[in-house]
């Protein structure tokens, strides 16, 4: 008896696979960290439902997840826009991190009052990182040198730039941390409600322009269709130099002023460690909501309820950090094997072999 | 037939979804006889010889070689059975070596390690023949010097002139293709496939392609010679199997029949429609290439010293098979390629290194011949790629918007008008989900619906359903009668003979004949696509078979009409 | 001087080793075509795996096999996903990174303030003596760890097996046209697994070399990027072990340098003129964090120069990276 495995493509995926291979997969990603979990003798039930039932229904927990979606969400923006325009941008953390480093520096220097001062700095961060994004895109554009590896280098440099510029030109006056001097009252956001502070309204704004782009404006239509075809593009005219250039920059925008809200928002200065990891969990956040930008703000608040139910995790049960790192790795992991199963029939076939079917030869093993 | 034939296909059968390929085609060729396969596009040779090759296998019908019958499922099984082919698309690693290029999948192992004798004798027989030393010893090790020293034999025997050493980057397409050759040869294949080998080739290399072929067919080998080129059978072939529609259109050894009997069996008497074209109104020029020169993907000349005019309200059919410069032209007209040499006049001004968006605002529109390459975003809806060029209209939304409603509403408009059908909803169905037909009728509907000035059809009825083709054939001519100049690039000589105002046969990259529907001589058009034309006849060789005794075999030749 | 001098010359060597296993590792992934990006992660699984083995076991060579087979087990894990279920490589990889590094943290947090006896230095025989008498590099060149030396044979050895043996030859088929490949009776599936496991293997014989002997105790995030320094290196080095080897040797003494640079500071006498200015620019040359872009600055101009420079056809990159394969039938 021969045993074999048949991979066959699907022609397209059912709709209820659609909805139930992400559903799944989370669960089974949940069900190995309930493993994990078990190891270290904390209850799994206990834990889960402490980072997915109370952590949104209390107020503290709804008022972490709004600010740390700010982030998530438009750093998730900064890869989904290039990914409809065909296009791997895996350097949104160094635009993040390299539109805080310009922000805070505006901040820091210009004295103007808060009204004015504020959007100053929005500014110096969105052109800070979608100054870092075009090299890469223009590298792409005009020689075709593959983004993947010039974004993710860029990135790599940007981090490093913003720990010399804070253990240097930009250090703190007081003490000898690593750290910029803390931000005055004008260069701090105001808050909308709580802690909540007004990122979430332009993260949200952005998102709904975003979304308005791609659904009602020309250059949303070509994006999305250099996108689907680059070939066909160009033969009906459309720019693919200019539109790639256009989504990288645009979306490095977008992760720089996610960076500055974080540090203006949140944590009043800039620190050497500031290395959030936002920009590499904007990946599955964008692939999971790669069908709209509506989609990559609910991402980024699943996400968000992640690592805010993890950091309560690790409160109140004591889970070490690094674990919540694990599962939220594992869970991704999972999901990308979600896709795998939407896209392909997996089934098992067994054939009793007889004398004329051993003696022709098959094409060998898959 | 005195001796049985080496290779034997009986009634080979292949359909696909909505075409049958082969439709119970028969083929013998004999030991040591070059063997040609004679046919248009989509005649069935391609499909034939994967069949052989064992990329395919074949609904019914046999294959035996040598006697014996074969079962082939893999390449592998194939080069097992002796049989090899050279692809049009060489299958080789440009990175790698000649002789890498050759072993690979081999497992040579090293020298010492031979069991075959040529070793060095540094190991004793017992250790070389060990099951677990010569498995380790073909994983780890590589051995070129005994293959490189074959390899060397074999080039000599047949006259290439290889280094084994050199990467095949830097290999000429000629040489290329002997590496290609090298391949089967070094995997001691008895019949060897030649898939329209001198598409890619220089004059002077496809001579001593030729050679080659000779010397190969003399020591016995037994070769198979796709092509549509009629010279290239003189030249060469011994005997010829011709193709038609996916079924055998005939057999005769060359030294029987004229190129005028071989172009009568390719192409056949079909009259699909009855047509009327009505005289239209011919004004100014919309097109003028002149002197026009371009290059294919490979780098190599594609056209040379093309001079065309299309006029308003005029189609001018330019007829060939495929792979003749067609592909070039198309896209040189439409913008997408650059041209070498030339000038481009549409509207009155030079395009020639313009961008296509200019090409597109000047009033161009382009029915491309790979549909799903450059006709359309597959995986987009129907409603985006019918809006594909249209989109920046001021009647679809203002400056930066659009208006989905409008373009929803012209995408439907063109959907009923052109009759395309399998469209549920034109936001939601893809167009990759279209029928080939349908598809093209689509992308047809856009390109004219932009009332464009000139329209380049390339294939615009390939692969497409009768009832398709007739619809698409009246809305050329609709719009012929608008006053929209066409070139209209087919090889279907029914489509160009029913469409045409004027015809020019294009060959190998240059006009070589031009006529009328009113003058044409189908034979003598026929005759210039396949290069069997009276200036065409540049070679002096003697004429294959003069020194063999081949056995004729009696011609079929069946009009046809539906 | 001589001592800085000494101490340079020896950090190098010793992270270059890091940089060499990393990278040929990577460079067998890539070149059968798939990206790993997960080096990070198998790094540091090698380094806390190799270290927890030795502190239990004192052997520090038993810790290297389960570094190496801790890089396996996780790469394993990125050909099952890469290969076998066709997932995006990028993804895989990175999260992998996420994995190991957190995993590694958590797991390695009891094992920090152990320490153990790693690998002592010993020299080559017969000229090793020799060797290291010569004054100031005598010592740091030539008397190192054990796995310095293993780092240096698989050079020529990985070297050997991509360009003179049957699967080296079927390996960079696989990554350049698995189609063709297939064809012709080459498993890519077996082949692309093999390398990304071996890759991983590497990866985590990299870590345990961290652990076991360039500093001998186990820190998490101990190895601080330098598994992407090394897939930045298989870029700069053209995907050629001889290459690897030069970059690796580079890399690893602007690392050690970087390490080093508050020591040393450089600076133009103040009557030279514009010395403020030239002062500067030294002091930014020099500075720590700009020096850990540089092995990033350097890769990214050597791609752009390789792709503007070069024909496609003879591109350095394998033909088919990034590419899942699946057998098209009929």
């Amino acid at each position: 008896m021969n045993a074999t495995v048949d991979v066959t493509a699907r022609e397209e995926t059912p709709p209820w696979l659609e909805y139930a291979a992400p559903i799944f997969t989370v669960l089974a990603a949940l069900g190995v960290g309930a493993l994990v979990l078990l190891v270290i003798d904390v209850n799994p039930i206990e834990a889960y439902s402490l980072m997915l039932v109370e952590t949104p229904t209390s107020r503290q927990g709804q008022t972490d997840i709004l600010i740390t979606a700010v982030p998530l969400v438009l750093a998730g923006l900064a890869v989904y826009l290039p990914l409809k325009a065909g296009l791997f941008n895996i350097g949104a953390e160094g635009q993040l991190v390299f539109g805080a480093l310009a922000g805070t520096w505006v901040g820091l220097n210009a004295s103007l009052p808060g009204y004015a001062l504020v959007p100053l700095m929005f500014l110096a961060a969105a052109g800070a990182g979608g100054l870092l994004a075009a090299i890469p895109a223009w590298l792409r554009a005009k020689w075709d040198i593959n983004e993947i590896i010039t974004s993710l280098l860029l990135s790599f440099i940007a981090l490093e730039l913003l720990s010399y510029a804070v253990r240097g030109p930009m250090k703190g006056a007081t003490g000898n941390f690593p750290q910029t001097a803390q931000f005055s009252e004008a260069a701090t956001l105001p808050t909308l409600y709580g802690r909540v502070h007004v990122g979430l309204a332009v993260a949200l704004v952005l998102v709904v322009l975003t979304y308005v782009l791609m659904t009602q404006t020309r250059l949303g239509f070509e994006i999305n269709f250099v996108g689907s075809n680059d070939e066909a593009a160009v033969q009906a005219g459309m720019s693919k130099y200019k539109l790639y250039l256009f989504v990288f920059v645009l979306g490095g925008a977008f992760a720089g002023i996610g960076g500055i809200g974080e540090i203006a928002g949140v944590q009043g200065r800039l620190r050497a460690s500031f290395e959030p990891g936002y920009g590499f969990t904007a990946i599955p956040i964008a692939l999971l909501g790669r069908g709209s930008a509506i989609k990559v703000l609910f991402a980024g608040l699943f996400f968000a309820l992640l690592f805010t139910g993890g950091t309560t995790m690790e409160v109140f049960l004591g889970i070490p950090a690094a674990l919540v790192d694990v599962i939220q790795a594992l869970i991704i992991l999972f999901l990308i094997t979600g896709e795998f199963f939407k896209q392909y029939r997996v089934g098992l076939r067994f054939k009793r072999e007889t004398p004329s079917t051993t003696a022709n030869a098959t094409r060998g093993d898959d | 037939m005195s001796e049985p034939p080496f290779l034997e296909l009986d009634g080979i059968l292949k359909q696909f979804p909505g075409v049958v390929a082969n439709d119970h085609v028969d083929l013998r060729v004999k030991r040591g006889e070059i063997h040609g396969l004679l046919g248009e596009n989509g005649a069935g040779k391609s499909t034939l010889m994967k069949i052989l090759y064992g990329l395919y296998t074949q609904d019914s019908g046999t294959i035996y070689l040598d006697g014996e019958r074969l079962e082939l499922a893999s390449p592998q099984d194939a080069i097992d059975a002796g049989i090899g082919m050279v692809h049009q698309h060489f299958q080789l690693i440009p990175r790698l070596s000649v002789a890498k290029n050759v072993v690979l999948g081999e497992r040579e192992p090293a020298s010492a390690f031979r069991v075959d004798g040529t070793s060095g004798g540094l190991l004793p027989e017992s250790v070389r023949s060990n099951s677990i030393v010569q498995s380790l010893a073909q994983l780890f090790s590589l051995g070129l010097d005994v293959p490189k020293r074959r390899i060397q034999q074999l080039a000599d025997q047949y006259g290439f002139d290889i280094d084994p050493d050199a990467k095949v980057w830097e290999l000429g397409v000629g040489q290329q293709q002997r590496v290609e050759i090298l391949k089967a040869l070094y995997r001691d294949v008895d019949l060897l496939i030649l898939d329209e080998p001198t598409a890619v080739l220089t004059p002077t290399e496809a001579e001593q392609l030729f050679d080659s072929l000779e010397r190969l067919a003399a020591e016995g080998l037994s070769v198979i010679f796709i092509t549509h080129k009629l010279t290239e059978v003189e030249s060469v072939v011994d005997r010829v199997t011709i193709l038609r529609d996916g079924e055998n259109a005939g057999t005769a050894a060359v030294s029987d029949v004229s190129k005028a009997d071989l172009a009568e069996m390719m192409v056949g008497r079909e009259v699909l429609f009855d047509i009327e074209r009505d005289g239209a109104e011919r004004g100014e020029p919309v097109l003028e290439l002149r002197n026009v020169g371009a290059e294919s993907d490979r780098g190599i000349e594609a056209l040379s010293g093309i001079d065309l005019t299309v006029r308003e309200g005029e189609v001018v059919g330019v007829a060939g098979v495929s792979g003749n410069g067609q592909k070039e032209l198309a896209e040189v007209t439409a913008g997408i390629r650059d041209v070498t040499a030339g000038s481009i006049r549409i509207g009155g001004s030079d395009l020639a290194g313009a961008t296509p968006k200019e090409f597109v605002e000047k009033g161009i529109s382009f029915v491309p011949e790979d549909r799903l390459r450059y006709g359309c975003a597959a995986e987009l809806p129907i409603l985006h790629n019918a809006v594909m060029k249209e989109f920046t209209d001021t009647r679809f939304g203002g400056k930066a918007s659009l208006n989905y409603d409008e373009l929803t509403a012209y995408a439907e408009t063109l959907v009923e008008e052109f009759d395309v059908r399998g469209v549920d909803s034109v936001a939601e169905t893809k167009a990759g989900d279209l029928s080939g037909g349908n598809l093209q009728k689509l992308i047809l509907a856009r390109e004219i619906s932009r009332d464009p000035d000139l329209l380049i059809a390339n294939q615009p009825t390939r692969g497409v359903d009768v009832g398709a083709i007739e619809f698409i054939r009246e809305a050329l001519l609709e719009q012929r009668q608008n006053g929209t100049g066409t070139l209209l690039i087919s090889e279907n000589l029914d489509e160009i003979m029913d469409l045409s105002d004027r015809i020019l046969v294009i060959y190998e990259g240059e006009f070589v004949h031009e006529t009328t529907p009113e003058a044409a001589d189908r034979d003598r058009i026929g005759l210039e696509m396949n290069g069997g034309g009276a200036g065409n006849d540049t070679d002096d060789r003697p004429k294959r078979g003069s020194s063999r005794s081949p056995t004729p075999v009696a011609t079929e030749h069946g009009a046809k009409r539906r | 001087m001589a001592g800085f001098i000494a101490g340079l010359l020896g950090a190098t060597v010793s992270v270059a080793t890091v940089f060499i296993f990393a990278g040929l590792g990577e460079l067998i992934a890539e070149r059968a075509g798939v990206l790993n990006l997960g080096v990070e992660g198998m790094m540091l699984g090698g380094a806390l795996g190799g270290f927890v083995v030795t502190v239990l076991t004192e052997s520090p060579w038993l810790g290297f096999c389960v570094g190496i087979g801790v890089g396996m087990l996780l790469a394993g894990i990125h050909a099952f996903l890469c290969v076998t279920l066709k997932a995006n490589q990028v993804i895989s990889g990175v999260m992998l990174t996420l994995l190991g590094t957190g995993l590694t943290t958590f797991y390695g947090a009891g094992w920090v303030d152990r320490s153990i006896d790693g690998f002592s230095e010993v020299t080559v025989p017969l000229v090793g003596q020799y060797l290291i008498q010569i004054p100031v590099i005598g010592e740091a060149l030539f008397s190192n760890t054990p796995t310095d030396y293993i780092a240096l044979a698989l050079v020529p050895a990985v070297w050997y097996l991509l360009n003179r043996s049957n699967l080296g030859v079927e390996l960079v088929s696989v990554g350049e046209d698995p189609e063709m490949a297939d064809t012709m009776g080459v498993s890519v599936f077996k082949l692309r697994y093999l390398a990304v496991v071996i890759g991983g293997g590497f990866a985590g014989a990299a870590g345990a070399h961290l652990s076991l002997a360039f500093s001998q105790l186990w820190v998490p995030g101990m190895t601080a990027g330098r598994g992407w320094i090394a897939v930045a290196l298989v870029i700069f080095a053209q995907w050629r072990p001889t290459r690897m080897l030069a970059g690796a040797y580079l890399f690893g003494m602007l690392d050690a340098l970087q390490l080093r640079s508050q020591a040393l500071s450089v600076s133009v006498g103040a009557d030279t003129p514009f010395a403020g200015l030239i002062n500067a620019a030294l002091e930014f040359v020099m500075n720590a964090q700009i020096m850990s872009t540089y092995p990033y600055v350097a890769t990214i101009m050597i791609l752009s120069y390789a792709v503007i420079r070069t024909e496609s056809s003879q591109l350095a990159v394998p033909s088919a990276l990034l590419e899942s394969y699946s057998r098209e039938t009929d």
